[in-house]
């Protein structure tokens, strides 16, 4: 929505516009909707002159057709596909997280999401030894399991560091901040993150659901036009800045008890990728680190591919925790 | 826009006036390494004197992360909170945090009886542990007494009490700055009656559960909330849940499940971002919540039947 002003275009002088400020048109959608005979009578201007600065109006504010071959040529020149450093998640997600493209992961709790995206988050700093944004809504991140999983990839200090540093945190808990933070990447925070560490090429919103889910539900429709903005926003940044967008949200059951991704049926338009995270055994105090994951919408590859993969991929080989395990083995 | 046009500024003027006040009120963002160094200096954790359960959390309760403990009636949920509410108080030189406890209790469960027995012991064990004269300052002041009146009680009826206190505890916290933990028990209880529309109730949680963890990262405080069990009934077959739903289940940080497993008590970690899914045995003495007995140790090992199979499964990965 452009706002009408001076030097817009030929004709559009300062008599004309307090002229159409006093007929109620003020922006460049109120002029191209209005019927311009009506309007030259009120503003008393000449009918040629208005379908002029109108023609003129409609061309400067047109989208235009762009070539197939053209997008191609640009396609393979700016997108990049991410590994998400998992080989089961990968084939998955046809090889990786692509960029300019929102990629959904969905899950019950303890379903593993965020492993998944503290897993990528670090794949992409320390082995593509690029930027990340991380943006956490639900205060499940902790650096040290960052750390953690840093430490199997190297037991070099300095690069773990490194790692680390090129990983951006934000910690937000409302719609309203989120709406911000990504306004104010959009207007050049982004670039700004990259300088001297690696260009940005993911950002992580983990979760998406838990700031849009406590205005959705009863009878409130602000709720929705937030989201719709959220989505939006992420939207323009993954294809503006080329970077690859992954969110998780949350599940619900629908009435015949299937679990479903939340956020309903609006958002589910939304991401291009989504996968649904599972526990492989399904009692509710499992021991396993073993996860399912179930591509359930994808414009590349068929639904319902199912892949079984290891949380614990991330952090192979020695760590505390599996130290622990090993002990318990001998002693049973 | 209308009021952009209204007032005759250029879009670009408006445009950057927005931009100038976003950038001066932009969200704040750290690195992974200023975090981490963040985390090891200053959100350290409760202990809960069960050196078990605190190896399984990694020390502990976590301060700035909301941490759920379920369980049937009975199984020690309130004595853990309890338990907790004194531990926080343990002053810094015995490795405690020297903390206040804000405690909002929904069900009245709270025995203040219990209190002063934990608190009790909790002082017999600081006094046994003095060594240097720092701890000698410290226990004259770590007593009974002064755990009572570091202990905030709150009592709340329904949901909109809750709410309502939640929604001015922040100022309280700002005036309390030793305060480190919240305790919540239980949330179940006002959620589970009064209400006619189940997405009412979901939008209500969440928002709590977004205020809840706003909250313990601004203010460094630790959140325990406690939560009623239910049955999820899956063609024939039932099984005993989490009360609240599934979407509840995505908002503490870390869930713990307390369960009965014939004459033993469990705890399970079954929840966390940074911890694995372990299981754990304790009991509850009458000085609090403590480790199970060493003599019942091997025991603890029968339940589980999948630990063998994952360790394997462990090993071939990392070969």
């Amino acid at each position: 929505m452009a706002v009408l002003s001076e030097g817009m275009c030929p004709g559009l002088d300062e008599v004309l516009l307090r002229g159409l400020r006093a007929a109620d048109v003020k922006t460049v959608e109120d002029l191209v909707s209005s019927d311009i005979e009506e309007l030259a009578r009120k503003c008393s201007v000449s009918y040629k002159a208005l379908f002029a600065i109108r023609r003129v109006l409609l061309a400067q504010h047109t989208a235009f057709p762009v070539s197939g071959a053209d997008l191609y040529e640009e396609l393979l020149s700016s997108t990049a596909i991410i590994s998400t450093g998992n080989p089961s998640l990968d084939k998955v997600l046809d090889s990786g997280l692509y960029t300019g493209e929102i990629t959904e992961l969905s899950g019950g709790p303890g379903s593993g999401k965020s492993q998944v995206c503290f897993g990528v988050a670090v794949h992409i700093s320390y082995q593509l030894k690029q930027s990340v944004i991380f943006i956490d809504t639900t205060g499940g991140l902790t650096a040290r399991r960052l750390l953690q999983m840093l430490q199997t990839e190297t037991s070099n200090k300095e690069e773990q560091m490194e790692a680390l540093q090129r990983i951006h945190i934000f910690r937000l808990f409302d719609v309203h901040s989120l709406l911000d933070c990504l306004h104010s990447l959009r207007s050049g925070r982004l670039q700004q993150a990259s300088v001297g560490s690696g260009s940005v090429k993911a950002v992580i919103v983990d979760s998406v659901s838990a700031v849009i889910a406590p205005l959705l539900g009863g009878r409130q429709n602000e709720g929705m036009s937030l989201m719709i903005q959220v989505a939006g926003t992420l939207k323009t940044m993954a294809k503006d800045f080329n970077v690859a967008a992954l969110v998780t949200n949350h599940v619900t059951r629908s009435g015949s008890g299937e679990v479903q991704p939340g956020l309903g049926v609006s958002w589910s338009h939304i991401p291009r990728t989504r996968v649904l995270l599972e526990q492989v055994e399904k009692s509710l105090v499992s021991q396993s680190t073993l996860r399912s994951a179930t591509l359930i919408k994808s414009s590349r590859q068929p639904c319902h591919i199912k892949e079984v993969f290891d949380l614990q991929w991330w952090s192979r080989s020695k760590e505390g925790s599996s130290g622990k395990r090993k002990l318990e083995e001998t002693d049973s | 826009m209308f009021c952009v046009a209204e007032a005759s500024l250029y879009q670009q003027e408006a445009l950057e006036a927005v931009r100038r006040e976003g950038g001066g009120a932009a969200v704040e963002s750290l690195t992974a390494l200023e975090l981490l160094q963040k985390e090891d200096e200053e959100l350290r954790s409760i202990v809960t004197f069960s050196s078990q359960l605190d190896a399984a959390l990694g020390g502990g309760v976590q301060i700035g992360k909301t941490t759920e403990i379920s369980g049937g009636p009975g199984v020690g949920k309130t004595q853990l909170c309890l338990q907790l509410a004194v531990d926080v108080q343990v002053p810094q030189c015995f490795g405690g945090l020297g903390g206040q406890v804000v405690y909002i209790d929904t069900e009245g469960g709270f025995l203040l009886q219990r209190v002063v027995d934990i608190a009790a012991a909790a002082v017999r064990h600081c006094s046994l542990l003095v060594e240097d004269d720092e701890q000698h300052v410290a226990i004259d002041t770590f007593t009974v007494e002064t755990v009572l009146s570091n202990m905030f009680l709150v009592r709340c009826h329904d949901y909109v009490e809750l709410l309502a206190e939640l929604h001015l505890l922040s100022d309280f916290l700002s005036n309390h700055p030793r305060v480190r933990l919240l305790v919540i028990d239980s949330v179940a209880c006002p959620f589970r009656k009064h209400f006619d529309e189940l997405s009412q109730r979901t939008r209500l949680l969440n928002g709590l559960a977004q205020q809840l963890i706003a909250m313990a990262t601004s203010h460094e405080i630790a959140v325990v909330i406690t939560n009623q069990m239910t049955t999820r009934v899956h063609g024939s077959q039932s099984q005993l849940v989490p009360a609240l739903g599934d979407s509840w289940g995505h908002a503490p940080t870390t869930r713990l499940l307390l369960q009965w497993m014939g004459p033993h008590r469990l705890a399970a970690i079954f929840k966390s971002p940074d911890h694995m899914n372990s299981t754990v045995q304790y009991q509850i003495t009458s000085d609090g919540f403590r480790d199970a007995d060493q003599s019942e140790q091997p025991q603890r090992k029968r339940p589980r039947t999948d630990t063998d199979q994952s360790a394997g499964h462990q090993r071939d990965t990392s070969c």
